[in-house]
């Protein structure tokens, strides 16, 4: 096994890899940023070393700083998280070069799937459903042919883009032009980059992810499906579940045996997530994710399977310690994301000190968190809290569970999405299961969060 | 009160004394305990603001605490600068090498060294405090 592990991250997600790291009897080497001088992951690992300011591009992204840590503090492997550096190629080939092993996939997988034209091609090749979709369009008349073949309703997008911004939905030809010019300069002026491409737009869909694991060996298994359609407006997402409720048996085999012909596609090692939209009987590719991923609790939950342990023993060169035979979930968990974010101004997140905590606890409750009370929470940052995660036999038991452990749950100082996602689990679209991705509309914040102007 | 709670309510009233009166050490006996405690004062915010010394007249040192902005191990010069030593403007006091790279630590103006907190090949991260210089000691 490893010496010792570096985790390149922050938050609740260092601790988790602390702890899996402890309980392998690995050592652990802790970065912060002088913004987290007095972080839980700064005092729970066995060395914790400063590698910048608050600012991330300066400590958690400074690429130098945390190789020259890992080497001095003699760490042969290096944990990153989800965030910052996880899904950078370039940084992965870094630490291979200088003798540390990423925890992750290869850098030439973490390359082609980042790069979403890439990995949406060779998802085709390997006989995954994609979103129909166009090549780089260069003018509003090369779109009007493309729309012609996809057919409407099409989504525009920039191939630099993310967060929704250069995207428009178009309904019919009469309004692509506009929508055109409209996003291009938008993608323009965030991305320095115009290039745009088209898909269809798929319509109300839900969001369903499937997590797999893969050993140097070439040995890929999944573990079952995540759903997670609830989202806040900007498709964050807000709570994740798992099985996904009322999804037809044969759709999910479909998901997950396209998980696992993807995963030995791209010669995938370690633990990725595939996300597809899911759509009446239809499953579309949308992306992989080379990562370990926040919601991953939920699967182990139900599985029995400690994901970020699993990384690490694959990433020593570890075969499986397990067939795809051997593998069942067992029951249904949920988890709310506990954001420090006003859900009354658009979710902008909220920095401060954290003034007192309780947290749930209590039968079928995991909670991940990096919370104590005086804790200052940095503006620089992802503004994830804690992960409240609840199991049961049933979906049923899990939902009362969660429902009662935020009910318990009480985070003062700064504004959270607790009572948000409290309103989501009292709706009863949602207790019925299987909404879309578009379930948190304009409507339901209106009806549940705005208060009256 | 226990004998340890005894020794604690000491500790603690002479630990007060001691900062109180900014001393550096202190020491007590009786005929059944002795406590002797000392602090460093080095701390570049004590260093600063000395504690109880903020009414003496004169213009009081003026520290200027050279840190580390990269995570390496640090090298000192040929011979090593020792605490009292006078250095000009700019220059090297030591290296820090990070990733095979020699990043030199300079002095910023003339002054002599207060504090040297760190030990030859010692390892350091970003911020990590390595020299104080007094710059009103020319």
């Amino acid at each position: 096994m490893f010496r010792k592990v570096l985790i390149a991250n922050r938050g609740e997600i260092a601790l988790r890899i602390i702890r899996a790291c402890r309980e392998l009897g690995v050592a652990t080497v802790a970065i912060f940023s002088e913004a987290d001088r007095s972080a839980l992951h700064v005092r729970l690992a066995d060395e914790a070393f400063c590698v910048g300011p608050g600012p991330a591009a300066r400590s958690y992204l400074n690429i130098p700083n945390i190789i020259s840590t890992a080497l001095i503090t003699g760490a042969d492997a290096l944990h990153p998280g989800y965030g910052f550096l996880a899904e950078n190629a370039r940084f992965a080939q870094i630490c291979s070069d200088h003798g540390i092993t990423f925890i992750g996939p290869a850098p030439r997988v973490i390359d082609q799937m980042g790069d979403k034209a890439n990995a949406k091609a060779l998802m085709q090749s390997a006989g995954v459903p994609t979103i129909p979709g166009s090549g780089i369009l260069a003018s509003p008349d090369e779109a009007k042919a493309a729309a012609k073949t996809i057919c409407y309703p099409v989504l525009l997008k920039a191939t630099a883009g993310g967060g929704g911004r250069g995207m428009r939905a178009v309904e019919s030809s009469a309004d692509l032009s506009s929508a055109f010019a409209s996003a291009q300069s938008e993608a323009e002026a965030n991305f320095q980059d115009g290039r745009l491409y088209m898909e269809k737009l798929i319509v109300r869909p839900r969001h369903i992810e499937v997590q797999i694991l893969a050993d140097t060996r070439g040995e890929v298994v999944h573990l079952g499906e995540r759903d997670c359609s609830i989202q806040k407006p900007s498709h964050q997402k807000l709570i994740e579940e798992s099985p996904a409720p009322g999804l037809a048996p044969e759709l999910r085999d479909e998901l997950c045996n396209v998980a696992v012909r993807a995963g030995q596609a791209c010669g995938y090692t370690n633990a990725g997530t595939l996300e597809f939209l899911v759509a009446g009987d239809r499953v579309y590719f949308m992306e992989m994710n080379t990562r370990i991923q926040v919601e991953h609790p939920v699967t182990e939950l139900i599985y029995g399977v400690d994901l970020v342990k699993e990384q690490i023993r694959i990433a020593f060169g570890e075969p499986l310690g397990f067939a795809q035979s051997d593998l069942s979930p067992h029951g249904h968990a949920i988890e709310c994301r506990i954001n420090a974010e006003d859900p009354e101004r658009d979710f902008a997140p909220d920095a401060g000190v954290v003034t007192a905590v309780e947290l749930p606890g209590g039968p079928g409750i995991r909670v991940d968190t990096h919370l104590f009370a005086g804790l200052s929470i940095p503006p620089y940052y992802d503004s994830l809290l804690a992960k409240i995660v609840a199991v049961g036999r049933t979906r049923a038991s899990a939902l009362s569970r969660m429902e009662r452990a935020l009910a318990e749950t009480r985070i003062e100082g700064v504004k959270t999405t607790t009572a948000i996602c409290r309103r989501i689990l009292e709706d009863a679209r949602f207790q019925e299961g299987g909404v879309p991705i578009d379930f948190l509309d304009e409507a339901f914040m209106r009806e549940h969060v705005l208060t009256e102007a | 009160m226990t004998f340890d709670d005894q020794i604690e309510s000491r500790v603690r009233a002479l630990a007060e004394t001691l900062v109180r009166e900014g001393l550096e050490a202190v020491s007590v006996a009786d005929g059944k305990i002795e406590i002797e405690l000392s602090r460093s004062l080095a701390h570049p915010d004590e260093l600063a603001d000395p504690p109880g010394q903020q009414a003496e007249a004169g213009p009081g040192p003026e520290y200027d605490v050279l840190t580390s902005d990269v995570v390496g191990r640090i090298h000192f010069l040929r011979p090593p600068v020792t605490t009292g030593a006078a250095v000009d403007s700019d220059r090297e006091l030591a290296f820090i090498e990070a990733l095979g790279v020699r990043n030199p630590i300079r002095s910023r103006g003339a002054g002599r060294v207060a504090v040297v907190y760190v030990e030859e090949g010692q390892a350091v991260d970003y911020g990590a405090p390595l020299f104080a210089i007094d710059r009103s000691r020319v």
